[in-house]
């Protein structure tokens, strides 16, 4: 079970953006470098961020991309479920035996209603702000 | 983000022993047939949840597989552990050092990851094969002599 390298950078790629988008627009190339991503590989990321609305950009010498929204009305889900597709652990194998029907009611979709619990609940927001705390006692740990 | 199918047809069949084989060792064979999948793929399962210590052997005429740990302390999360090696979204939740990446201690995500990584282990590992099996005979009736499928 694993998260799709589109997925991993992608998801890096907007909480970098919701930190800096604050100072204008954010060029790729400035992401590029703070996450050690291709650009290449940005700009086909964000052409999918921009079709499905979570993202703005502008073209020219101070163009890039910015939020759509504010943080705090962009979800784990939103994002996710463009860069990743359907977030489902399970999806139907073979016949709907008894025993696979119990499971898929009783195990995987009780797994899945708890991953969605976090994706909705969680905002970029909210993951800007663990970022800022753990910031913190990082440099308090020094003490 | 799917787990691997054979670690789904291995809590299919691991439950399909607790509730039709507790008293007696089960072979491969009826189990593979119990859940309709080929003996030589449940060969491969099997042979997984032994190692990890989730199944016993018994040699004999009516030997077969036991479990090799109490049942009410087999978790899925034990089982899908004993076949992927891991339960985790992505790798650096359970260790860092599969990150190659040079931004890896500075990481804004990984936050993200251990979130949903837990989401699945709370509710994987809290669930045992004894309560399945009480749910399932609860749900089903006393399906003991009726065939499963």
């Amino acid at each position: 079970m694993k998260i799709s390298t589109k997925g991993r950078y992608g998801l890096r790629a907007m909480i970098d953006l919701a930190i800096h988008c604050d100072e204008g627009y954010v060029p790729l190339a400035s992401i590029s470098e703070r996450q050690d991503l291709s650009l290449n590989y940005l700009e086909s990321i964000f052409a999918y961020l921009k079709r499905a609305g979570l993202v703005t950009g502008i073209a020219g010498a101070q163009g890039g991309y910015v939020l759509s929204r504010p943080a705090d009305k962009i979800s784990l889900l939103n994002i996710l479920s463009v860069l990743e597709g359907d977030m489902s652990v399970y999806d139907s194998v073979g016949d709907e035996t008894k025993i696979r029907s119990f499971l898929n009611r009783n195990v995987w979709e009780a797994i899945d209603q708890n991953v969605n619990k976090v994706l909705t609940g969680t905002t970029l927001k909210d993951v800007m702000e663990e970022i800022k705390t753990q910031c913190l006692s990082n440099d308090c740990s020094g003490l | 983000m799917k787990l691997s199918t054979k670690s789904r047809y291995a809590l299919e069949g691991l439950l399909y022993m607790a509730v039709y084989g507790t008293d007696r060792p089960m072979s491969v064979k009826e189990t593979a047939a119990g859940i309709s999948v080929s003996a030589a793929y449940m060969e491969q399962i099997f042979f997984k949840l032994k190692k990890a210590g989730l199944l016993s052997p018994v040699r004999g005429a009516k030997g077969g597989f036991i479990f090799g740990q109490p049942e009410n302390e087999i978790t899925v999360g034990s089982i899908i552990r004993a076949i992927d090696g891991n339960l985790v979204p992505v790798g650096c939740v359970d260790n860092l050092s599969a990150c190659t990446s040079k931004a890896r201690s500075s990481c804004v995500s990984r936050g993200v990851w251990i979130r949903i990584g837990s989401a699945i282990s709370d509710t994987a590992d809290h669930l045992t094969l004894t309560m399945l099996k009480n749910r399932f005979i609860a749900e089903n009736g006393d399906v003991k002599n009726e065939n499963i499928n």
